[in-house]
């Protein structure tokens, strides 16, 4: 029955790890202030 | 003591052991995704090309012509095309300009690619169109999509408007990267004239009012690195004719440009360096992360079943000694 707990809490811990870092994601950012070039660059 | 320890060792093999399969299947495909506000800029040349002079209307060849593609995360119509939608949505503007040994403007066409974000699948909202034309993409353009697999795929092709099949040619090496090679031929197809003409006072109306229509053809090439799916390398052999109509001087078709178009050396270097960093990020989620967790999972699972015998074997030695002690008592006559 400890045994079937233990698994179980490690389950659980499991499934809230990765619920919650795909939950909060990525950050969006801003859209980016340089311009669409219309000269060429020199280096990337 | 040890009984406790056996437990906090399954919770813990349990834990990664869910984990492994977890990271794979339901976290990578929600995590993997293009940033909205990605921004980035790619310089391909010919050397030579075939350029036409709209003075004298007839082809020279020059030395060199330059192509500057970039592309802009547009992170507000990103926003809007999701809300839209309900998807993850990029939404890419881009601009591919041209520019003649003289650095003049042979060309310039503007873009915007909306895209779900995941699966780089065409997402029509947020304003799709080419050089102002309001399209209706099917297929990719620019990005394959994570974990590319060996097989044809759509691609969107910019001029045409239209998307056609791009093929897999094989698995290359590529400066130490392993590569998809795909090709793509756009046979000779009438095309729109663009919005901005290189030249003062000529526009597509005035050529289009002569009956001089544009003809194109490309033979387009791109080694996909298949993780990220991201190229690492593109070419392209294109080809471009005014043909017909009053403006060439009794000829039926003139070259407006003729170029093998290449990658600059240090626009592949640093994507190169880009994309191997990026793979990593990749892989850590397809495969070192799930098989890293799933080996520990195992190796605590392991270890806690040993500890937990050894302690009922402790248990079960303690109460055997205990009992023999018990035996041993000097037995009081009664």
């Amino acid at each position: 029955m400890r045994a079937l707990a233990a698994a179980a809490i490690g389950l659980a811990a499991a499934l809230a790890l990765v619920f919650t870092v795909t939950a909060i994601g990525a950050p969006g950012g801003t859209t980016s202030p340089k311009p669409l070039l219309t000269t060429v660059p020199e280096h990337p | 003591m040890r009984r406790k320890a056996s437990l906090v060792l399954l919770a813990f093999a349990v834990f990664f052991a869910a984990l492994a399969p977890l990271v794979r299947w339901y976290a990578f495909p929600r995590l993997a995704k293009i940033p909205p506000s990605e921004y980035q800029t790619a310089v391909l040349e010919a050397r030579p090309a075939t350029l036409l002079d709209y003075a004298t209307m007839k082809p020279r060849t020059v030395s060199k012509v330059s192509i500057v593609q970039t592309l802009r995360g547009n992170v507000g119509a990103a926003e809007k095309a999701g809300k839209e939608t309900g998807r993850d949505v990029v939404v890419w503007d881009a601009l591919s300009y041209i520019q003649g040994p003289d650095g003049k403007m042979v060309s310039r066409i503007p873009e915007r690619y909306v895209f779900d974000a995941h699966s780089q699948d065409p997402v029509h909202a947020g304003g799709e169109h080419v050089d102002g034309d309001a399209v209706r993409r099917e297929g990719i353009e620019y990005k394959w999509p994570f974990l590319t697999e060996k097989r044809d795929y759509r691609y969107f092709d910019a001029q045409t408007r239209t998307s056609a099949p791009i093929h897999y040619k094989g698995t290359r090496q590529f400066r130490g990267l392993t590569v998809y090679y795909f090709e793509q031929t756009i046979p000779w197809t009438k095309v729109p004239l663009p919005k901005t003409m290189p030249v003062d006072g000529v526009t597509p109306e005035t050529v289009r009012k002569a009956g001089t229509s544009r003809w194109y053809t490309t033979k387009r090439m791109f080694w996909v690195e298949p993780t990220t799916g991201a190229p690492v390398n593109g070419q392209e052999i294109h080809r471009e004719e005014l043909r017909g109509g009053t403006l060439l001087g009794g000829r039926d078709r003139v070259a407006v440009f003729s170029g093998h178009v290449k990658m600059r050396e240090d626009y592949i270097a640093h994507t190169v360096k880009m994309v191997s960093s990026q793979r990593q990020l990749v892989l850590a989620f397809t495969t070192y992360l799930p098989w890293g967790f799933g080996v520990l999972g195992a190796g605590l699972l392991a270890l806690a079943l040993l500890l937990e015998a050894r302690g009922r074997r402790e248990g079960a030695l303690g109460q055997g000694v205990r009992r023999r002690l018990v035996n041993l008592r000097p037995r009081v006559p009664s």
